[in-house]
């Protein structure tokens, strides 16, 4: 009985000083942040609305770019400013036609995760999200009001319907740095609006910033920027520890 | 990696292109009204009404001329003597006035069914365009073949409904 309780002693006493090694590794294990709050921020602009408005024959078009804060290079504010429109024309011969500025606002995380050993990097995998508003003038014309039977049919044109459209983008992409301080990425976006159109009214066919008038959208984004006052990197702090330097510091704790 | 990048790319682009791509109308544009035919059937203490086919039925629409203030028939037939034994009929209201007329033909006997109605224009999409539909007001009838007329649904629109019931 007593050489059972010792056993139990010894093995509870040996479990102790395990799991108190261990945590007292994982606190020297983690090396000190040293990324600075405000980490500059970068001017991009959208290369693939001007791709897709030239793949629709400017049936749409839209050019947008943004300002992207970073902050510890983890979370990104961002702002997004573009202009968007429409033109066209339906096999009926009925017409839609816009022009519009819109505006969105949200925030990136870098979901890429630091390890204690690896290369500094500034490429990053982001999830993001953004609410998007545009207040916008439309034109709807040439709509044919049939009368088939009664012997005469008459076009009806609303000019000039305004309008205010807010919805919310979920993002997803990559950014690298393909030069120093020049940034390369893709997103893609599921936009999902959230006002929605009054019955009766004369709904507009496109939504700049937001797409066709479909409820649900999904959206591409290939963006080239250059980022300004980046956090310039000191060799003292930002020096990572290799592993075997990491083991003696233990040891010699 | 680069792969799927670059695939989700091009995957990307299509569906952005893909999403503006020209579209049909695959919406009902019909709105007619449904007139339906029934006989009254009065016994001692109960009033019943069943359905009946006409043996034979031609309906052509009446348009007033401004200028001179008479109604002209309009050269279209909407059925003409039909002898199928309808129990039903549609008929298109005018879109641009708020009084349609039905000249119709029971056999031999002819009757008219003044229709007053409000037009409503309803948008359904830029591919499809604008439908008319109405809220009718009053029915007015000559009663050589029809006894009474009862108005059951009011708004006339794409959907199946029996609008006007007549009585013989």
């Amino acid at each position: 009985m007593q050489r059972i309780f010792v056993y139990i002693s010894s093995f509870l006493l040996c479990l102790t000083i395990s799991t108190a090694n261990a945590q007292k590794k994982k606190q020297i294990i983690m090396p000190p942040d040293s990324t600075k709050w405000l980490n500059g921020f970068t001017v991009h602009v959208d290369l693939a609305s001007l791709i897709t408005s030239s793949l629709t024959n400017n049936v749409i078009y839209s050019t947008e770019g943004g300002i992207q804060m970073d902050l510890k290079h983890k979370i990104f504010p961002t702002i997004e400013l573009g202009i968007a429109g429409a033109n066209k024309s339906t096999s009926i011969n009925s017409g839609f036609k816009t022009n519009g500025v819109f505006e969105r606002i949200g925030v990136d995380f870098n979901l890429r995760k630091k390890k204690p050993d690896s290369k500094p990097t500034n490429n990053l995998f982001i999830a993001g999200i953004r609410l998007g508003m545009s207040h916008y003038n439309y034109s709807v014309t040439n709509l044919i009001i049939a009368n088939d039977y009664w012997g005469d049919s008459q076009p009806l044109n609303f000019l000039d319907q305004s309008t205010t459209k807010i919805w919310y983008e979920i993002v997803i992409g990559v950014q690298v740095e393909v030069l120093k301080n020049f940034y390369m990425g893709w997103s893609i976006r599921k936009k999902n609006l959230i006002t929605q159109d009054i019955l009766g009214q004369v709904a507009p066919w496109y939504i700049p910033g937001f797409g066709q008038n479909n409820g649900s959208n999904w959206g591409f984004n290939y963006a080239l920027g250059y980022h300004f006052w980046p956090q310039k990197k000191s060799t003292k702090n930002s020096k990572v520890l290799p592993s075997q330097q990491i083991k003696n510091q233990i040891n010699n704790k | 990696m680069k792969k799927i990048i670059f695939i989700l790319t091009i995957f990307s682009l299509i569906l952005n292109v893909s999403c503006i791509t020209d579209e049909t109308c695959t919406q009902t544009k019909y709105v007619k009204l449904t007139v339906g035919f029934y006989h009254v059937k009065d016994t001692l203490d109960v009033r019943t009404f069943t359905p009946f086919g006409v043996d034979s039925m031609t309906v052509q629409g009446l348009r007033i001329d401004t200028t001179t203030n008479q109604y002209h028939l309009v050269d279209s037939i909407l059925y003409n003597n039909d002898k199928t034994k309808l129990t039903s009929i549609n008929l298109p209201l005018d879109n641009f006035a708020t009084q349609s007329v039905f000249r119709i033909k029971f056999n031999a006997i002819i009757d008219t069914m003044t229709i007053r109605h409000a037009n409503l224009n309803d948008y359904l999409s830029l591919e499809c365009g604008c439908i008319v539909t109405h809220s009718i007001d009053t029915v007015i009838v000559t009663n050589h073949y029809i006894d009474s007329v009862r108005v059951f649904i009011h708004n006339v629109n794409t959907l199946n409904a029996e609008n006007i019931r007549l009585y013989k």
